[in-house]
C-alpha cells in the first residue's frame, strides 16, 4: 500500500477512521515536515495558525495605550497607565508586555487597531459566538475553523484545553472531532505494571489480542485497526515528545504550558496546523489594574516564548499566532476602578511573516458609540486574510461572503 | 455484520423471537439485551436473565422497578442544581441516575430522545429548563410520540434553543419550523423515494408563522394569541389558520414521519452499520403511524428476531456512556452504594465522558451526536483504555476503590486464574472472544505469578494487583468497544 503524506495525516490522531495505515507507518510520525519546514509564501500548505482567545473581554484601551490623546486621561481617571512602553508618537504597550515590545524590534508583531463588527453585542456569549462562527445569524452552530478544516482535511488540529473546558464553537463543523488535550500524557496508554518486563508483557498481550484476524471489514476489524494503530503511534509520540526541549524558558502559567505543548506537537512533526487555546479572566469589572497587568503580561511573555522557541527551530516563518477577545471594554472606566463591556479592540498577530508594527489609526476617543470605541476593521476581514493568504483556504465559503483583506502579512 | 448479501425478510425480522436450536437463548443474547436496553449488567442479572428467558427478561426491562428513594434523591438534587443554575454538573446528575436506576431502559430511551431533540445548555444556559426538557422526554420515553412532539414545541429549553421565543408575528423566526421538519419528524428526503423532498422552503416559512406567539412566562411555555399570526397558512398542502399543534399534526400525517422515527430507533437499538431499507422498516412504520405509540414500537423491536440475530449483535460502537456505565455495572458499582458505603460518584466520570465526546445536556449540534465509528479515534480510544485503568486500579484518586475487580472476583469465589479470567470474560463479553485471546490472558496471569513484587507487599497485595490488572486487560479487549 502506498501511503502518501496526505494519507498519513488523514489517519492521524484527529481522524475518526485510523484504519488504512497498515505497514507503512514510519513516515507517519517521521520528520515529514522536513520537506517544507518554511512557508516561502503565505498560503503555503504547511503554515500553522495558533488562535489565542482572551476570554471575558480584554481592555484594549489599556493594552495598546493612546498616550498622546488627552482624552485618554479624561476617560481613565484612576486606570490611566503612564509608564507604557512607547511604540510610536501616539501609542504604547502596557508596561507588562515587554515580550511583545521585543517582538516589535524583531519585526514579528503586528498590532491591528480598531477591530470589531457592526451592531456589536455586549453579551459575552453572544459576542464570543459571533467571533467563533464569524457570523451574526440568529443560530450559530458551526465555527470558522471547523469549516476551514473541511478544506484542509489532511491537517490535524488540537484544542489545548484547560481542565473541564469544552471544545470551542470555533472548532465545530470539522470533518473529524478536534481533540481537546491538556498534555502529551493524554496520548499515552497507561498500564499498571510491576516492572518493565511486566509492562512489555501487557503491551504484547494487547497488541496480540488487537491484531485484525478477519479479512472481512467488520466493525471489530475497525476497532482492532484503530487499536493497533493507536498503540503504535502513542509509543512513537512518547519518544518524540521526549526529544523536545524548549529552546527558551516558558512562563509557568496555563497559557505558557499550552503553548509549550503546541510547540512540542509541532516539533513532533504530526502535521498539526491549527491550535486553539484560551486564557480566561479578562472580565475586569472592578479593581482592574493588578489583574489586567498580570493577564496581559502572561499573554505577552507566553506568546513571545512560543515564537522564540519555534524561531530557534527554524519554524518561525511557519507560525502565525492570532490573539483576539470577544470585545473590548467601555472607554470610560466605571465607579469600581474597572471597566464594563465594550466593543472594538485591537488584535495581535505574531509570527515571522507578519507586517510588523501598527496597522490602522487608534480609534477615536471622541466619537464614541454608546460609550464604546468605534471599529474600523471587521474581524472577518482578518479571518479572510488569514484563510486566503496564510492557510490557503478560500475564505468565501467559510465566511459566507467576500471580505476585503487587511494588510497584516508580508509576502515573501 | 451479515455475511450474506441477501436482503433480510421484513416479516421474519420483526416477528417475535422464540428460542430455537438454531437461535438458542443464551448468555450472549442476554448480554446483548442488557447492553442495548440498559447500560450493561452484573453477573447476577445476566444469570437471572438466562434463567428467565427472553420473554420475561424483556418484560422486566420494559417495566422497570419502582424506586421511590431514588426518585426522591433525584428531585432534591435536580432542584438544587436548577436553583444554582450549575450547568457543569448536569451531565454528572443524569449519569448518576443512569448508573443506579431501577428502570434503566427508561433512561436509555430518554437519552435517545435527548439525541433526537439535541438541545444544548451551551445556548439555553438555564439548568431548570434543561431538566424540564429531560423530564418531558422521560415522561414520554415509552409513551406517545405525537404527544411528546406536541409538548416539545412549548418546552422552554427548546423555545430558547431554536428561538421560538424570538419569533415575532410580523417577523417569524424559521429555526424551529425547519428543524421540526428536518430533524424531528420528517427528514429532508422522502423515506421511500429518496429523490423526493419532504418539504419546500415555503412550507417552512408558512409553518414558522404558525409557531409565532410562543412565549415563556414564569418558566413555562405558553401560547399567546396576541403575539400569534392568526392568518391562513398553507403547510404541506393543507390550508388553515394553523397553530403550533396543527403543524405537528400535519407533519405526522406525512408518509415519511413514521419511517423517520423508526429508522432512528433502528440505529439506536438494532445496528448503526446495517442498512435500514424502507422495505425492512415497513412493518414497523405501518404499525407506528396508527397512533405513534413509541413504547409499543420499542417493545416490538426488543422482542424481534432481528434484534436477537447476528445482524444486530455487536454491530454498534459503544457510546461513551455505554462503555463507562457497562464497566461500572459489571464491577457492581451499585453494591457499594446499596451497602451505604457511597457508590461510585459521577462528577469525575462525567468529566472523563466529555473527553470521550459525550457531554450529556451539551450535544455538539442540533443534529446530536454523530455516533457509530465517529466515537472512536486514536485519542478517544486511548482515553477509554486509560479510563478503564483508572476505574479498576483502585489507586486513582478520582474513583478510589469502589470498583475493585479483586473484591469482585473474591466475592464470586473466583480463586484460580482460569476462574478469574473466565468470570471477567463472562461478565463483560459473555465469554465471546477468540480462544487465542483467552489463552493470552491465562498465560499472562500465570507468568504474572512469577513476577517480583515490592518486598513489603503481602501475598494478598500481589494477588489483588494481578486481579486488577486482569480486569484492566479484559476491558482493553477490542470486543469491549462493541455494543
Amino acid at each position: 500500500m502506498q501511503t502518501t503524506r496526505r494519507d498519513f495525516f488523514r489517519f492521524s490522531l484527529t481522524g475518526s477512521s485510523m484504519v488504512a495505515l497498515t505497514g507503512a507507518i514510519p513516515n507517519f510520525l517521521g520528520r515529514a515536515v522536513a520537506q517544507t519546514p518554511q512557508a516561502q509564501r503565505p498560503g503555503a500548505r504547511d503554515t500553522i495558525l495558533v488562535v489565542v482567545q482572551l476570554t471575558g473581554g480584554n481592555d484594549g484601551l489599556n493594552t495598546v495605550i493612546p498616550h498622546s490623546d488627552p482624552n485618554y486621561a479624561r476617560l481613565r481617571p484612576t486606570l490611566r497607565i503612564q509608564n507604557f512602553l512607547r511604540v510610536n508618537d501616539t501609542v504604547g504597550l502596557h508596561p507588562a508586555m515587554t515580550g511583545f515590545n521585543s517582538l516589535l524590534q524583531d519585526n514579528a508583531l503586528c498590532i491591528l487597531q480598531g477591530v470589531g463588527y457592526p451592531n456589536p453585542s455586549q453579551s459575552h456569549f453572544r459576542s464570543m459566538d459571533i467571533w467563533h462562527a464569524a457570523s451574526m445569524a440568529d443560530v450559530l452552530n458551526e465555527g470558522w475553523i471547523g469549516k476551514a478544516l473541511r478544506h484542509i482535511p489532511a491537517a490535524s488540529s488540537f484544542h489545548l484545553a484547560n481542565a473541564n473546558e469544552a471544545a470551542p464553537l470555533a472548532l465545530t463543523g470539522a470533518p473529524a472531532r478536534v481533540p481537546s488535550i491538556a498534555s502529551l500524557d493524554d496520548f499515552q496508554l497507561r498500564l499498571q505494571a510491576s516492572s518493565a518486563g511486566d509492562r512489555r508483557q501487557q503491551r504484547d498481550l494487547l497488541n496480540s489480542v488487537s491484531r485484525p484476524g478477519n479479512p472481512q471489514p467488520t466493525l471489530l476489524d475497525f476497532v482492532q485497526r484503530t487499536a493497533v494503530q493507536t498503540y503504535d503511534s502513542s509509543q512513537r509520540l512518547a519518544s518524540l515528545g521526549r526529544e523536545y526541549q524548549p529552546r527558551v524558558p516558558y512562563p509557568q502559567s496555563a497559557l505558557g504550558n499550552h503553548l509549550k505543548l503546541a510547540a512540542q506537537l509541532i516539533d513532533a512533526g504530526l502535521g498539526a496546523r491549527l491550535f486553539y487555546v484560551t486564557q480566561d479572566g479578562f472580565d475586569t469589572h472592578a479593581a482592574q489594574l493588578p489583574a489586567h497587568a498580570a493577564l496581559v503580561g502572561d499573554v505577552s511573555s507566553s506568546i513571545t516564548a512560543f515564537y522564540r522557541d519555534l524561531a530557534a527551530r527554524g519554524q518561525g516563518n511557519r507560525v502565525l499566532v492570532m490573539v483576539f477577545s470577544e470585545f473590548g471594554r467601555r472607554a470610560h472606566e466605571n465607579g469600581s476602578r474597572g471597566t464594563d463591556h465594550g466593543s472594538g479592540a485591537p488584535m495581535f498577530l505574531i509570527g515571522g511573516r507578519v507586517r510588523s508594527g501598527i496597522v490602522n489609526a487608534h480609534p477615536s476617543l471622541v466619537n464614541l458609540q454608546q460609550g464604546n470605541l468605534p471599529f474600523s476593521t471587521d474581524f472577518r476581514q482578518v479571518y479572510a486574510t488569514v484563510l486566503d493568504q496564510w492557510l490557503g483556504v478560500p475564505s468565501r465559503p467559510v465566511l459566507g461572503q467576500q471580505f476585503a483583506a487587511v494588510d497584516v502579512l508580508r509576502r515573501a | 455484520m451479515p455475511q450474506n448479501q441477501q436482503p433480510i425478510d421484513p416479516r421474519w425480522a420483526w416477528d417475535r423471537y422464540r428460542p430455537s436450536d438454531a437461535a438458542p437463548w443464551d448468555l450472549k443474547k442476554a448480554g446483548h439485551l442488557f447492553r442495548r436496553a440498559a447500560f450493561g449488567a452484573t453477573s447476577a442479572e445476566l444469570q437471572a436473565a438466562v434463567r428467565e428467558g427472553p420473554e420475561r427478561s424483556v418484560t422486566a426491562l420494559l417495566q422497570g422497578r419502582a424506586d421511590a428513594q431514588g426518585d426522591e434523591l433525584w428531585t432534591t438534587m435536580s432542584r438544587s442544581l436548577a436553583d444554582a443554575n450549575v450547568g457543569d454538573q448536569l451531565s454528572a446528575l443524569w449519569l448518576y441516575r443512569m448508573l443506579y436506576s431501577a428502570h434503566p431502559l427508561r433512561e436509555k430511551l430518554t437519552l435517545f430522545w435527548h439525541n433526537h431533540f439535541a438541545t444544548s445548555n451551551i445556548k439555553v444556559r438555564n439548568v431548570g429548563y434543561m431538566l424540564g426538557q429531560y423530564e418531558l422526554m422521560r415522561r414520554h420515553a415509552q409513551g406517545n410520540f405525537r404527544t411528546l412532539l406536541t409538548e416539545m414545541s412549548r418546552d422552554p429549553a427548546m423555545m430558547v434553543w431554536l428561538d421560538t421565543i424570538q419569533s415575532q408575528r410580523n417577523q417569524p423566526n424559521e429555526n424551529y419550523a425547519r428543524e421540526l421538519m428536518e430533524l424531528f419528524s420528517l427528514g429532508v428526503t422522502n423515506a421511500r423515494r429518496p429523490g423526493q423532498r419532504n418539504y419546500t422552503e415555503d412550507d417552512i416559512r408558512q409553518a414558522a408563522r404558525a409557531f409565532t406567539g410562543l412565549r415563556i412566562v414564569d418558566g413555562r411555555g405558553v401560547f399567546r394569541e396576541s403575539d400569534h399570526d392568526g392568518s391562513e397558512k398553507n403547510v404541506l398542502g393543507q390550508r388553515g389558520r394553523w397553530r403550533p399543534d396543527d403543524v405537528v399534526r400535519i407533519c405526522l400525517e406525512q408518509e415519511s414521519a413514521p419511517y423517520f422515527i423508526a429508522r432512528k430507533l433502528f440505529r439506536f437499538l438494532v445496528s448503526d452499520s446495517l442498512d435500514a431499507t424502507p422495505a425492512l422498516l415497513e412493518p414497523l412504520a405501518t404499525e407506528f403511524r396508527r397512533n405513534y405509540d413509541f413504547g409499543a414500537l420499542v417493545e416490538r423491536v426488543l422482542r424481534s428476531n432481528l434484534f436477537f440475530s447476528a445482524h444486530a449483535y455487536r454491530t454498534k460502537i459503544k457510546a461513551p456512556v455505554d462503555f463507562v456505565l457497562g464497566i461500572a455495572r459489571g464491577l457492581e458499582a451499585h453494591r457499594a452504594a446499596g451497602a451505604g458505603q457511597g457508590g461510585l460518584g459521577t462528577v469525575e466520570l462525567a468529566r472523563v465522558l466529555e473527553g470521550l465526546g459525550q457531554r450529556l445536556f451539551y450535544p455538539p449540534s442540533v443534529a446530536g451526536w454523530e455516533g457509530g465509528r465517529a466515537w472512536l479515534n486514536g485519542q478517544t480510544f486511548l482515553l477509554r483504555q486509560n479510563l478503564a485503568l483508572a476505574l479498576t486500579s483502585t489507586t486513582d484518586v478520582r474513583f478510589g476503590r469502589r470498583l475493585d475487580p479483586a473484591a469482585l472476583l473474591r466475592r464470586h469465589n473466583a480463586n484460580t486464574n482460569a476462574q478469574r479470567v473466565d468470570f471477567l470474560l463472562r461478565v463483560f463479553l459473555q465469554g465471546d472472544v477468540p480462544a487465542a485471546s483467552r489463552t493470552r490472558l491465562l498465560d499472562y496471569a500465570a507468568s504474572a505469578e512469577r513476577q517480583a513484587y515490592p518486598v513489603y507487599w503481602t501475598a494478598d497485595d500481589a494477588a489483588n494487583h494481578r486481579m486488577r490488572t486482569l480486569g484492566h486487560l479484559v476491558l482493553c479487549l477490542p470486543e469491549c468497544q462493541l455494543d
